[in-house]
């Protein structure tokens, strides 16, 4: 093809090569997607993990139009080659996620696989997933020294405002 | 380009090896059946005037190839083996993790958290797989899982119910 300059600096270019090419890439996309969709949540590498989180989302966002929009419809078909998950699209993910507009995945980076290749990991999920969650939630500790003398000090200020009173 | 002066040295050394050879054995076949001549069997040959056309390029002679003029002392070697770009750079994103203490990288999840994880999603998805029966049986309907001793509650209503016979985890609470 013509040598242009376009061909050659690819600055602000957001999609990835991945593949064969890019037939190759939105097909393995879509395979990934799928089991997304299926499972809620996918162990992959970094890079497929990132370029699948724009997919997944734009799905959500026709998904939120209803199963009646012909577009919608025709993108759901395309993009999940397990026609079960169709229903599943429709009516668990679009109403999980009718009051939120964006941000729909969460992506989180995992340690290299054990394999010979030490490929960079991340799971990717969507949010609202049944499972455990992958961060665990911080639970502060009443019972410390510190947090009992604070604890102390607040119920002392509360009772001096109480006699300003 | 110096390759192809090395193939033309190459190919000239070797012209003149195999002249040399045949002189010396007396096979040469400028001297035919002819008049048997007492003389030296070495007669001089006519030189070819191709040699004399051809630049003496300087890669000609067999003593021009690199090689190292002295040794090199331990002082240099050292400054050479320990150049900082040459050790291995230390990393400062590795941290304990604040929930099991095993080390992790600071952009990157716990491996021995996330693995209790992984465990505890694999053991859910096969009663999944014993719920759904056959393959490509997703239902339309959320999902959420309730272990021993635990009641659904109101929000769980349509719900599709995955029970796990086992005492809720303690780093599963939502």
């Amino acid at each position: 093809m013509h040598l242009t300059l376009r061909a050659l600096i690819s600055h602000g270019r957001v999609a990835r090569r991945m593949g064969l090419g890019p037939e190759s890439r939105i097909n393995m996309l879509r395979n990934i997607l799928t089991g997304l969709v299926r499972h809620e949540r996918i162990e992959t590498t970094r890079a497929r993990a990132d370029e699948v989180r724009f997919y997944a989302e734009k799905l959500i966002d026709y998904a939120k139009k209803g199963d009646t929009n012909e577009k919608s419809m025709k993108m759901a078909d395309f993009w999940l080659t397990e026609k079960d998950l169709i229903p599943k699209l429709f009516k668990v993910l679009a109403s999980r996620f009718e009051n939120q507009s964006s941000g729909y995945t969460r992506m989180a980076r995992l340690p290299n696989r054990e394999n010979l290749d030490r490929a960079a990991m991340a799971v990717i999920e969507y949010k609202g997933n049944p499972f455990p969650p992958l961060f665990p939630v911080k639970k502060e500790n009443e019972l410390n020294l510190v947090n009992q003398l604070l604890k102390g000090y607040r119920e002392e200020r509360a009772q001096l405002t109480g006699f300003q009173d | 380009m110096p390759l192809s002066g090395f193939i033309r040295f190459f190919r000239h050394s070797l012209q003149r090896l195999e002249s040399s050879l045949v002189h010396a054995a007396g096979f040469d076949r400028s001297l035919g059946p002819a008049l048997a001549v007492h003389g030296p069997s070495l007669l001089p040959q006519p030189q070819h005037i191709g040699d004399h056309n051809s630049m003496p390029s300087f890669l000609d002679s067999i003593f021009w190839m690199a090689a190292p003029k002295k040794r090199r002392t331990i002082e240099v070697n050292r400054c050479r083996r320990r150049n900082p770009n040459k050790l291995i750079e230390v990393k400062t994103n590795i941290e304990p993790c604040p929930e099991c203490g095993n080390l992790k990288q600071k952009h990157a999840l716990c491996g021995f958290c996330y693995e209790k994880v992984q465990k505890e999603t694999a053991l859910i998805r096969k009663q999944i797989q014993k719920m759904e029966g056959r393959p490509l049986n997703a239902p339309s309907v959320e999902t959420v899982v309730l272990y021993e001793n635990e009641a659904p509650g109101d929000a769980d209503k349509n719900k599709r119910i995955v029970e796990r016979s086992r005492k809720r985890p303690s780093w599963f609470n939502l």
